[in-house]
C-alpha cells in the first residue's frame, strides 16, 4: 500500500480529537480533582474517604460481590459451554440467540424481572411458602443475595459466549484423543479442556469482574440503600449529597480496579460493558 | 522502442532493501517475465510499477512519461492478481465493466466492449454469475478480461496461474499467449515457474535477492545460463566448482567459477570417470541415476533400456561441448 | 460424544436462568390487579395503554430514540475511518491509537457521566450535547471493533484492483469496500444503537428535570409506582430486542460480532 502518507492520520484524527475533547479531558480533570483541595495538591480527599468505615465496608462489599459473581459464573459456564458441543447443530443458533437476547435487552427491564420474582409476594416466596418450607416470606430483595443473582444473570452471557468460543476453537478431536488414551471424562476436562481454554476463562472473568464493579442498575434496584456498592455510593455522593470530593475519589478507585483487571485483556477492543 | 523503463530503482520493504538498483527495459508489445524464487523482489518490482509501492529512489517511465509519483489510478496499467481479487459483490459482467464505468464509457459502447472481452476469454455465457459461483479458472479469466478491457498501456500479471491445478494451468498458459498476441498488449509477467516463463515470454528476467541475475530470450537463459543460480533454476542439475573439472575445460573458460551439465547430456556406460550408482528412479521416458564420483554427485538420465543396478560402478562422460561455463555473481 | 448429559443440562438450566425472568415479566404485564402480582389472578392489557399515557415515557422515548440514532451515526462517521486506517495502513503508534479508542469502554460509565456533568453542564453548556458526546464516546469502541473485524476479513487486494482500474482510494472505498462490509457496518449500528438506547450509567448524571432518557425515566417511575406499567414497558423493550436480534441473526449472523 502506498507509502508513509498522511492519509491514515487524517482518518484517525477526527475520532482522536473528539475523544480528547469530549472524553479524555473531562475524565482526566475529574480524576485529578481527587488529589486537590482548596487549589493545592492534597491527599486529604483520600484520607477522608478511607477514614469512613462505611466507605470501606462498601469497597469491601464491592470486591466481594465481584469476586463471588465471577467465580459463580465460571463454575456455571464451564459445564454449560461444554454442553453446547452436544447440542444438535440445528439448535445451536437458537441457543446462541437465547444467550445474546439478554445482552441486548435493557438492564432496567432485566433487573425489574427480579423485583417481580424476589419480592415479599414474589414467585420465589410464594413457592417456598406453598411448599411448606418457610412460614414467613424470606427477605431476599435488598440483600446481597439479590445482588448476586441479578449480577450473575447480567454477566453470565459474557462468560458463556467467551467460553463457548474458546471451546469451539479447541483443536479438533483432542477430547476423543484423551479418552482413547484412557482419560475419564472428568480427567479429559481437567487435563485437556481446562488448560486449553484458560485464556478464554481469563477474558470472560475480566469481563464479568469489571462489569460487576461498574454496574449501577442492579445494585440500585436489588440492593437498595442497605446493600450499597461503589457505583451506587458514587451516585449518592455526586447526585444526592453533592460531595464531589468523595465522588472523585470513588471514580479513581473504580477506574483503578477496572484498569488493573482489564490490563490482562490488552488488545481486545471494547468488550466490557 | 522502449515502452517501460525502470531506472536505478530502489525499493524498501520495512527497513530491508527489497529491490536494489534495478534497471529494466520492456519494449512495445513484448511479454517479459520476471522469474525468481519467492522473496527475490519480483512482486515488489511489479507493485512499484503498478503504483502500489513507492520506490525509495529511481524512476519509472511508461511510454516516455515519468510515472514514478503518479497514483495507481492515473497510470492506466492493468493488473491481474494471484488471488484474482474479483469484486465479490459484482457479477462477472460488472467486474469487467468496472474500469469502463469509471471512465464514463457510453452504455452501448460499454456493453460491446465488455461482451467482446468476455468473448476473448470464453465466458460470454457466465456474464451474470457472481465470482463465488465461478470456478478458479473462470475467475482467472474474468480477472484477465477486467484488466485488459480498459486497454491499458501495460498489463501486469502477478503469478496469475499459480492457484490453478496443473492441467488448467497448461491450458491457461496457451490462452494467455494467444490473448497477448491477439491484443498486442505489452505485458510484465511475474512467476516463479520456469516452465511457464519459458513457454510464454519474449524475454525472461531472472531475479535474485532484489537484483537482476540474468536476462535474455527463453532460448538464451535456458541454453546459456551465466551464473550457478540461473543454471540451477533452469534445471542444470549438475553444477561443479571449476576446481573439480578437467584442466582442458578450465583453460577454455578461465573466468568461469563453475561448470554445469544438464542430466540428459551426461552419457553413461563409457567415459573417463567412474561412479557408483546411489539411486535409480523411474521417470517414465527415462531412468534417473544419482552417481557418487570423485567429481562429486552427478545426476544422469539414461534410456529405460539400459540398466545399472544400485551399488554398481558405471563410467560416465561430462562432455566439454555441452558444458555451461558459469560465473558466480 | 460419549460423555454424560450433565453439561447440556447445566446449559439448559443456565438458559432458563437467563431467559426465565423475561417470561415472568411478560406474564406479569398482563395482570389485572392494580399492584404488581405474580402470578396474576386476572387478565388485562390496560398497562400497555398506560405506558403510552405516561408523559415521562413518551418524552424520554423520543429523547432515547433521537440520542441513539444520532450517537450511532456520529460513532459510525468517526469510527469507520479509524477502522479502515487501522486495518489498511501501517500506522506508527497504532497500538496507542487503539488503546485510546478502547478507553471509553474501560472507564466506568458513571465516571464518564460525572466527568461530563462537571465539564459541560457546570460550564453552562446544555444537557443534550453532553449526552450526545458521552454516548458517542461510549459507542466508538464497539463500532471500531466490529467494523475492523469485517475489514480484516476483506482482502485488501480488491481495492488495489479497483485503483488499477482507475478508481481513487475514496472511490475504491465507496464502490468496492463499503458494499462488502455492509453487514459489519449494519451489525455495528445495531449494537451501537442498542447500547445507547439501553444506557443507564453514562446518562444518569446527564439527565435531570426536563431531559430524561427512557431507562432513566423507568428508574424514576419505579421509585413511586408499583403497578405493572413497568412490566408492560419492559415487555415491549424485550420484544424490541428479541425482534432486532432475530432479524439480524438471520440476516448477518450477529453472534459473530458480539
Amino acid at each position: 500500500m502506498a507509502g508513509r502518507s498522511l492519509t491514515p492520520w487524517l482518518l484517525v484524527a477526527p475520532a482522536l480529537a473528539f475523544l480528547g475533547v469530549a472524553f479524555l479531558y473531562p475524565v482526566i480533570t475529574l480524576l485529578l480533582s481527587s488529589v486537590r483541595a482548596q487549589d493545592a495538591l492534597s491527599l486529604g480527599n483520600y484520607a477522608a474517604f478511607f477514614s469512613d468505615r462505611f466507605n470501606l465496608e462498601v469497597l469491601g462489599r464491592t470486591l466481594r460481590v465481584a469476586l463471588v459473581v465471577t467465580f459463580i459464573s465460571a463454575l456455571i459456564c464451564y459445564p454449560a459451554a461444554y454442553g453446547m458441543q452436544s447440542v444438535p447443530p440445528r439448535y445451536r443458533g437458537l441457543v446462541t440467540a437465547l444467550i445474546i437476547v439478554p445482552l441486548m435487552t435493557s438492564p432496567v427491564a432485566r433487573t425489574y424481572a427480579w423485583l417481580v420474582l424476589l419480592g415479599q409476594t414474589g414467585i420465589v416466596n410464594s413457592t417456598l411458602i406453598g411448599a411448606g418450607l418457610v412460614k414467613e416470606p424470606v427477605r431476599i430483595l435488598y440483600t446481597e443475595w439479590a445482588v448476586y443473582i441479578g449480577l450473575a444473570q447480567l454477566f453470565i452471557p459474557l462468560m458463556l459466549l467467551t467460553l463457548i468460543s474458546a471451546m469451539e476453537n479447541l483443536p479438533r478431536d483432542v477430547v476423543p484423543a484423551a479418552r482413547s488414551l484412557g482419560a475419564t471424562s472428568l480427567q479429559s476436562f481437567t487435563r485437556v479442556i481446562l488448560p486449553l481454554t484458560r485464556e478464554g476463562l481469563v477474558v470472560g472473568g475480566t469481563l464479568v469482574f469489571t462489569g460487576c464493579i461498574t454496574a449501577y442498575v442492579t445494585p440500585a434496584l436489588l440492593g437498595g440503600a442497605r446493600v450499597q456498592l461503589l457505583a451506587t455510593l458514587l451516585y449518592q455522593k455526586a447526585g444526592v449529597t453533592v460531595d464531589y470530593a468523595a465522588a472523585s475519589v470513588i471514580s479513581v478507585i473504580m477506574l483503578a480496579l477496572t484498569l488493573t483487571v482489564a490490563g490482562a485483556l490488552r488488545g481486545r477492543t471494547g468488550r466490557t460493558r | 522502442m522502449s515502452h517501460l523503463l525502470l531506472e536505478r530503482l530502489h525499493l524498501r520493504y520495512g527497513a530491508a532493501p527489497a529491490v536494489a538498483d534495478l534497471n529494466l527495459e520492456v519494449k512495445d508489445g513484448e511479454l517479459v517475465s520476471l522469474l525468481g524464487p519467492s522473496g527475490c523482489g519480483k512482486t515488489t518490482t511489479m507493485r512499484a510499477v503498478a503504483g502500489l509501492l513507492a520506490p525509495s529512489s529511481g524512476r519509472i517511465l511508461l511510454a516516455g512519461q515519468d510515472i514514478t509519483h503518479l497514483p495507481p489510478n492515473k497510470r492506466d496499467i492493468g493488473l491481474v492478481f494471484q488471488s484474482y481479487a474479483l469484486f465479490p459483490h459484482l457479477s462477472a459482467f460488472e467486474n469487467v465493466a468496472f474500469g469502463l464505468r469509471l471512465r464514463r464509457v457510453q452504455d452501448s459502447e460499454l456493453r460491446r466492449r465488455v461482451g467482446a472481452a468476455l468473448d476473448v476469454v470464453g465466458l460470454s455465457d457466465l456474464a451474470d454469475r457472481l465470482p463465488a459461483n465461478l470456478s478458479g479458472g473462470q475467475q482467472q479469466r474474468v480477472a484477465l478480461a477486467r484488466a485488459f478491457v480498459i486497454e491499458p498501456r501495460l498489463l501486469l500479471l502477478d503469478e496469475p496461474l499459480s492457484n490453478l491445478d496443473a492441467k488448467l494451468r497448461l491450458d491457461m498458459r496457451g490462452e494467455l499467449r494467444r490473448i497477448q498476441r491477439e491484443l498486442g498488449v505489452t505485458m510484465l509477467y511475474v512467476t516463479h515457474d520456469q516452465d511457464e516463463a519459458l513457454a510464454l515470454s519474449d524475454r525472461i528476467v531472472i531475479m535474485r535477492a532484489g537484483r537482476i541475475e540474468q536476462q535474455g530470450t527463453p532460448e538464451e537463459v535456458y541454453a546459456r545460463p551465466s551464473t550457478p543460480f540461473v543454471a540451477d533454476f533452469m534445471g542444470w542439475q549438475n553444477i561443479l566448482a571449476a576446481a573439480a573439472v578437467p584442466d582442458a575445460l578450465r583453460r577454455a573458460h578461465p573466468a568461469a567459477t563453475h561448470f554445469a551439465w544438464r542430466p540428459e547430456t551426461v552419457t553413461l556406460g563409457h567415459g573417463t570417470t567412474s561412479g557408483r550408482v546411489l539411486a535409480r528412479t523411474y521417470q517414465g521416458e527415462h531412468l534417473e541415476y544419482l552417481l557418487e564420483s570423485p567429481l562429486g554427485r552427478v545426476k544422469a538420465f539414461a534410456p529405460t533400456g539400459a540398466a545399472w543396478s544400485e551399488g554398481s560402478e558405471v563410467t560416465f562422460e561430462l562432455s566439454t561441448e555441452r558444458a555451461a561455463a558459469l560465473r558466480d555473481a | 460424544m460419549t460423555s454424560s448429559r450433565l453439561p447440556r443440562v447445566v446449559l439448559y438450566l443456565t438458559l432458563l436462568f437467563l431467559v426465565g425472568p423475561f417470561l415472568v415479566v411478560f406474564i406479569a404485564a398482563f395482570g389485572g390487579e392494580p399492584t404488581l402480582k405474580f402470578p396474576p389472578s386476572s387478565f388485562s392489557t390496560q398497562w400497555f395503554g398506560r405506558v403510552l399515557g405516561v408523559e415521562a415515557f413518551r418524552g424520554s422515548f423520543w429523547t432515547s430514540l433521537w440520542l441513539g440514532l444520532a450517537s450511532t451515526g456520529l460513532a459510525l462517521l468517526l469510527g469507520v475511518p479509524v477502522a479502515y486506517a487501522l486495518s489498511r495502513y501501517r500506522l506508527p503508534g497504532a497500538a496507542a491509537v487503539q488503546t485510546l479508542l478502547t478507553s471509553p469502554a474501560l472507564v466506568p460509565g458513571l465516571v464518564v457521566g460525572l466527568a461530563l456533568l462537571q465539564y459541560f453542564v457546570n460550564l453552562g453548556g446544555s444537557v443534550y450535547p453532553s449526552l450526545l458526546a458521552a454516548h458517542t464516546a461510549l459507542l466508538l469502541p464497539y463500532v471500531v471493533r466490529v467494523v475492523s473485524t469485517s475489514l480484516v476479513n476483506l482482502r485488501p487486494d480488491i481495492e488495489e484492483a479497483a485503483m488499477s482500474l482507475g478508481a481513487s482510494r475514496l472511490t475504491a472505498f465507496r464502490l468496492v469496500v463499503l458494499p462488502n462490509i455492509r453487514g459489519g457496518v449494519a451489525a455495528a449500528a445495531v449494537l451501537a444503537f442498542i447500547t445507547s438506547f439501553d444506557q443507564v450509567a453514562v446518562s444518569l448524571f446527564l439527565t435531570g428535570p426536563g431531559v430524561s432518557t427512557l431507562p432513566i425515566a423507568m428508574l424514576t417511575f419505579m421509585e413511586y409506582n408499583y403497578d405493572p406499567t413497568i412490566a408492560a414497558l419492559s415487555t415491549l423493550l424485550i420484544a424490541f430486542s428479541v425482534g432486532l436480534v432475530l432479524i439480524f441473526e438471520r440476516l448477518l449472523g450477529l453472534s459473530r460480532y458480539v
